[in-house]
């Protein structure tokens, strides 16, 4: 281990460097008159834009003078690059909004032993080393197959499939009623909508198969991952996905499903506002990925809009106070569930039928959910892995056998996790 | 540096004395004192300190900085790291990864380095003189430059996707789509083609701003013995732009082995990590993997690399300058 003055001298010279070509200006300081500034960093989307977390912050900001909260939009890809260039920096900001990974984890502030954490959705799975560090507001659910009602009924696809040998089937008569089966693409889709169908099957029965697979008990290989994967290079080589998915955009996606030229479109619960704005001329309708025996699987599903303190924060307790009320104060929850279309036991609002739909899968899954993209908590995976699936089963599209890619992945693994 | 068939070198005649050499300082010459020579160097050193500041300031001690990094597997914002001695340098000469990243940034550095010189020289030489034709086109020529890199990548991305611009014109007129963005190949050049379509409206600039410094008398002297559009070109021009030369080559190189943010918004990378190149790699696996030990070593192979090419090409090209002189 290096320590001391040469790591100050080191970290130094990281920061300057980082300070000068990663970042922009920052708001840390307070304003005068010693009133506290919260630095809140978000996730940015179409919907969560950063005039929907000023709103929806303005409660608490109106019930405690003193306190301002500046939002803070990412300036690097996502808010978990730009948080590492403001830590480099020496800039982090107070409160992060967003996923995080266990690297992170060690730079966040535990949240304190209260009922409002207990209750916040997730806040118990991302426990590392005992203590939660992350509260999130709702339930984001990820394993949900949109499809056309009226193109299943024009290719004479009656229920909805509940095995992956039905749901084949179903792809094979779409293709023939002269649909695109499955809407998949390019950019980071792929992969995600490979996982979204993967680990329901793969976590059913492993739920904490991140963790086994980081100590090395379970392989991609051995798994319903390459039972999965397989499936996935029927329908390549079938042409129930689009030969040329690599190259098409997410909101070509969603135009090709709404516009009626696709069939079928797995997403999570998020597209239900995509397709609320489009309006379709057609009925949607929702139903969870298939298993490989038929029964009912769990969601894999994501803590939605998560809070975590910054341990650098010098207005931590503040910016508990304010992560306490996103994830505890009514109105501010139901604004953030409505804006996204997301769950939480207790709290309604008002829906779409399609987002009513969504709702009754998690209730018959007995709110069952299982791990996604990264993971959470000690059954995370190793920071690059969606990144590194995607890639993979990109590479799918142009030969690469689903064998090839369980064994990439297994040797990715191996080689990428937490000694 | 002369044009071949204009020599200078030969014994001059009786009205024409040979250039008088400055008299060369010999041992005989007393040194001048320490301090009247610090003294006569105080302006130049002064003039030259801001700049030489910054140099160190904002290359030598990042270059040390990630150097020293490189030997560690420091995460960017940990307390502490672990200090790893060559491997990360071994395990990036036994990634399939970096292979892909230094291919890809090779094609296209070189295509790219070809492709928008011969472009630039091209089109300079077709706009040089005067005329508000002319003038417009240098404008039109330029104006991918100006655009950020970011916009340039949506932009072609948007074009080209398999939903894009061009392949919506094909399918309405029956015609396949082209996968350019989902075929490794065409993606590759497609990246190669926005590259050179965003950067050679510099060289153009340059080239031009070379043309101007030929002088008349030289190509008046070409036309008068007979030459030939094409052998004014390579006997006279080309010759006397061969510093403009050697400057767009090494900027044009570096710069597109240094080429992220433009495959970021047009490919991110794909399909399948075929258009990731070098610089993607490194951002990649610092920012996004917390991998800022193993990203530095990969830097300073980059930056290795990009010295030695440089050098190299600087080298070479003085050399053929002086073969051209003599």
């Amino acid at each position: 281990m290096v320590s001391g003055s040469r790591r100050h001298l080191v970290k130094l010279g990281a920061i300057a460097v980082s300070a000068a070509l990663l970042t922009g200006c920052s708001t840390g300081t307070d304003s005068a008159g010693g009133d506290r500034n919260i630095r809140m960093l978000v996730n940015i989307t179409p919907v969560l834009t950063k005039q929907f977390y000023k709103d929806l912050v303005a409660g608490y900001v109106a019930g405690h003078p003193g306190v301002k909260v500046t939002i803070e939009a990412p300036t690097g890809r996502g808010i978990e690059d730009t948080l590492k260039q403001q830590l480099a920096a020496g800039s982090p900001p107070d409160v992060l909004a967003g996923g995080q990974n266990t690297a992170l984890a060690a730079q966040m502030a535990p949240l304190p032993d209260a009922q409002w954490v207990k209750d916040a959705p997730f806040a118990e799975a991302s426990k590392l080393d005992g203590k939660v560090w992350m509260a999130g507001t709702g339930v984001q659910l990820q394993s949900l197959v949109f499809y056309n009602k009226a193109a299943f009924a024009k290719a004479g696809v009656t229920g909805t499939p509940k095995t992956f040998d039905e749901f084949t089937a179903a792809l094979r008569k779409l293709k023939g009623a002269g649909y695109t089966p499955m809407q998949t693409g390019g950019e980071w889709t792929t992969g995600a909508q490979a996982l979204m169908m993967a680990n329901p099957n793969v976590m059913n029965t492993e739920p904490q198969w991140y963790a086994k697979r980081n100590k090395g008990s379970v392989t991609f290989a051995g798994s319903n991952y390459a039972k999965y994967l397989d499936v996935y290079q029927s329908w390549i080589k079938d042409g129930l996905v689009p030969k040329d998915a690599n190259g098409i955009k997410y909101q070509d996606m969603i135009n090709n499903f709404t516009a009626g030229k696709s069939a079928t479109m797995v997403m999570g619960n998020w597209l239900t506002a995509s397709l609320a704005g489009a309006k379709p001329g057609f009925d949607t309708g929702v139903f969870p990925v298939p298993t490989f025996d038929g029964s009912t699987p769990p969601q894999a599903a994501n803590p939605a809009m998560p809070y975590s303190v910054l341990k650098s924060s010098r207005h931590a307790d503040a910016a508990i106070d304010l992560v306490k009320y996103l994830v505890s104060d009514k109105k501010a929850i139901t604004k953030a569930l409505s804006a996204e279309g997301n769950f939480r036991t207790g709290y309604s609002y008002k829906t779409t039928p399609l987002t009513n739909d969504i709702a009754k899968l998690l209730d018959k899954a007995g709110g069952k959910t299982v791990a996604i993209g990264p993971g959470l908590g000690d059954n995370s995976s190793p920071a690059g892995f969606p990144d590194e699936f995607n890639t993979q089963v990109q590479s799918m599209y142009l030969g690469t056998t689903a064998d090839q890619v369980a064994r990439t992945m297994d040797k990715w693994w191996a080689a990428n996790a937490p000694k | 540096m002369r044009p071949s068939n204009v020599t200078l070198t030969a014994p001059g005649p009786p009205d024409n004395p040979p250039v008088q050499e400055r008299p060369r300082r010999t041992h005989h010459t007393p040194p001048r004192p320490l301090r009247v020579r610090a003294a006569r160097s105080l302006p130049s050193i002064l003039m030259v300190g801001p700049a030489l500041a910054a140099v160190v300031a904002f290359i030598l001690i990042p270059v040390v900085v990630a150097g020293r990094l490189s030997l560690t597997d420091w995460d960017g914002f940990s307390d502490s790291y672990k200090s790893l001695g060559l491997d990360n340098y071994v395990q990036l000469f036994h990634d399939p990864g970096v292979a892909n990243a230094a291919y890809v940034t090779l094609v296209i550095a070189v295509v790219g380095t070809l492709a928008c010189n011969v472009l630039g020289l091209g089109l300079a030489v077709m706009l040089n003189g005067k005329g508000r034709a002319k003038a417009v086109l240098r404008g039109l020529f330029f104006y991918p430059h100006v655009l950020g890199a970011v916009i340039i990548g949506f932009l072609w991305s948007a074009i080209l996707s398999s939903e894009g611009a061009v392949n919506t014109l094909l399918t309405a007129a029956h015609r396949s789509k082209i996968p350019f963005l989902s075929d490794p190949q065409w993606a590759l050049a497609a990246v190669v083609f926005v590259v050179v379509w965003s950067t050679f409206g510099v060289n153009v600039v340059l080239y031009l701003a070379g043309l101007q410094t030929i002088p008349e008398s030289l190509l008046e002297a070409a036309r008068i013995d007979g030459a030939s559009r094409w052998q004014t070109f390579r006997q006279v021009v080309l010759p006397m732009l061969a510093p403009s030369v050697t400057i767009n080559v090494v900027l044009v190189l570096v710069q597109l082995l240094r080429v992220y943010d433009l495959v970021l918004a047009m490919t991110d990378g794909g399909p399948a990590g075929h258009t990731q190149t070098y610089a993607y790699l490194v951002l990649s696996e610092s920012f996004l993997n917390g991998k800022i030990g193993y990203a530095s070593a990969q830097s300073i192979v980059l930056m290795i690399v990009i010295t030695v090419l440089a050098v190299v090409i600087v080298a070479l090209r003085q050399r053929s300058e002086k073969a051209v002189e003599q």
